[in-house]
């Protein structure tokens, strides 16, 4: 009965929104006159257009979610909020059930005036909303007494590729930047490597689209060729990739997995996983655009990829069986030489 | 008295002090156990002798540590207080010139004929041409490089900066993997060579006691001349 009344509401909905459409982003627009504009309304009230327009929030307008007086704003009343769960009603109830719903509500996590798809969305990013709580270096700290590495863990995985029941991982490849010296101009040895933003990509590209920084073809796609150009090149100084393990769809059942202890889980080869990645281009909104990557490009021998590597999942084939050949020029001498040791025996009796 | 008569009796010489045959079999341990360890950390799929993937993880990067003492304590003994390395590792004008080709042809050929062995060992001359060779890739090459490259491995957060500047991670780990096939291919070898004396063990059990029996090796020589 539930989930009739909700198809109900969404059917009644999706019909409104199509007449109302221009109605509604005409009204947005009367908000982001005041709302678009941070003197107006404060830091607090304040939306970033450019990364609301792109939202799928956007399409609904803020009277989707918001109703206002006629008065408003002199009428003193804040405007009501729709709750997460009118429209999100899986993932709500999903959420309410795990442990995090007692800690965080959805907003905490998700701002829903720069809310975008999973693929759309750094892992940087993902963390970075974790980490408003949970401090990093406690993380680091906490993580450390059982998992190997764990500051490499913690800064080359989102959060919620284990404390989700997220599956279907992919890699995705980030273009990050070490900023230059002052004086020299050079990138600074020793600076941590930035994403790099779409701004920042623009400067090197000028009129081209940022994608042709890798993409030199521009068919859309990313052959292995073309990464292995651009990791060779020294055309940009300070630019790398950094790829990162992300899930392809994000659950809320926020948790401890049994099976993340673990390190099979992605240390180990085989299936699709380290076949699938992306190159994640930065998109002036803040969210990230994906290109294809040719199939196999992480298990590349030391160009493709040359700063992803997991351990027992994206070992190189062609490497292993050069491992072999130096292996079995070791046998040559104990069984070759052990050969004619064996049919010689007579004469050093 | 020189030190080899000091070290000598009748029947058998001290050749192996007891410091080196600590480093010895810290190293064999060790570098038995990084090759098991290291290969279910390479192929977990088909490789799984030590149950948990992490607990492969743990013991390779102990038994990593533990080679990388024991080759500090051998640099530190050899070069610090025996002071002998470049003696023992390093080889020599005539050996260059003659010895290598004199030892290559009594392994590979005189050697099935009966013939005696060219070298006799001694404190202050242990190997022959071809294991001072051997050994002087595998003592300053092979073993420092892939203890660093496991060094590095094994700290890639902290020491990121120099694991870019050997060119990523996929160059380390390409050369620590190729390294350790190369060490593992010199195993087989070392252990069959190892076997070539009078009897098999007669070359394996110095390393142990620390004393070579000499009458055993003369007479073994003496056996190959007939």
């Amino acid at each position: 009965m539930k989930r009739k009344k909700l198809y109900l509401w969404c059917i009644g909905w999706a019909v409104t929104a199509a007449f109302m459409a221009p109605l509604s982003v005409a009204a947005a627009e009367s908000c982001m006159d005041c709302h678009g504009d941070v003197d107006a309304v404060g830091a607090e009230l304040a939306i970033d257009p450019l990364r609301f327009d792109h939202t799928a929030h956007a399409d609904l307008g803020c009277s989707g979610c918001h109703a206002v007086g006629q008065d408003h704003p002199d009428d003193g009343l804040s405007p009501s909020r729709a709750a997460c769960g009118d429209c999100h009603q899986d993932i709500s109830d999903e959420y309410a059930l795990s442990e995090h719903a007692a800690g965080a509500t959805c907003g905490d996590c998700h701002n829903p005036h720069a809310a975008h798809n999973t693929g759309a969305v750094s892992g940087m990013d993902m963390n970075r909303q974790c980490a408003a709580c949970h401090a990093s270096d406690e993380m680091a700290t906490a993580h450390g007494v059982w998992l190997p590495q764990a500051e490499l863990h913690l800064e080359m995985l989102p959060c919620v590729s284990c404390h989700t029941g997220s599956e279907n991982y992919v890699i995705n490849l980030f273009i990050t930047k070490r900023p230059a010296d002052p004086a020299s101009g050079v990138p600074a040895r020793g600076e941590p490597f930035n994403l790099v933003t779409h701004e920042e990509l623009r400067e090197i590209t000028g009129d081209k689209d940022i994608a042709a920084l890798i993409d030199a073809n521009g068919t859309g796609t990313i052959s292995i060729s073309e990464l292995r150009r651009f990791n060779g090149s020294s055309e940009y100084p300070g630019l790398r990739l950094k790829g990162m393990l992300t899930p392809e769809s994000v659950t809320h059942n926020v948790q401890i997995l049994d099976n993340r202890w673990d390190c099979t889980f992605c240390h180990a080869s085989g299936g699709e996983t380290m076949q699938t990645s992306y190159l994640s281009l930065p998109q002036p909104d803040g969210s990230y655009r994906r290109m294809s990557v040719e199939k196999g490009a992480i298990l590349d021998v030391l160009n493709g990829t040359p700063d992803f590597y997991m351990m027992g999942a994206t070992r190189n084939a062609s490497m292993n069986l050069l491992g072999l050949v130096i292996i079995a020029g070791g046998l040559v001498m104990p069984v070759g030489h052990g050969f004619l040791r064996f049919l010689t025996r007579k004469n050093r009796r | 008295m020189t030190e080899h008569s000091e070290h000598a009796n009748n029947s058998r010489i001290y050749l192996q002090p007891t410091p080196v045959r600590i480093w010895h079999w810290l190293n064999a341990i060790g570098i038995i156990t990084l090759g098991i360890s290291g290969a279910q950390i390479r192929f977990p799929e088909y490789v799984n002798l030590f149950g948990a993937y992490k607990s492969a993880i743990l013991l390779h990067n102990a038994a990593g540590i533990l080679v990388a003492a024991s080759f500090s304590l051998w640099f530190f003994y050899y070069t610090c207080i025996a002071r002998r390395m470049t003696a023992l590792y390093v080889p020599n004008k005539e050996e260059l010139q003659h010895g290598l080709l004199r030892q290559a042809i009594f392994y590979f050929f005189n050697y099935f004929r009966g013939k005696p062995n060219p070298h006799h060992p001694t404190p202050e001359n242990k190997f022959n041409p071809l294991q001072k060779s051997a050994y002087l890739a595998i003592m300053f090459v092979l073993v420092p490089l892939v203890s660093l490259t496991g060094i590095l491995l094994m700290n890639i957060a902290p020491l990121r900066e120099l694991v870019l500047l050997m060119g990523g991670l996929k160059v380390l780990v390409g050369l620590h993997f190729l390294l350790a096939c190369a060490l593992c291919a010199f195993l087989f070898s070392h252990v069959y060579l190892a076997t070539l004396g009078r009897t098999p063990m007669a070359y394996i059990k110095p390393m142990w006691t620390g004393w070579e029996e000499i009458e055993e090796l003369h007479g073994e020589e003496g056996a190959l001349k007939h």
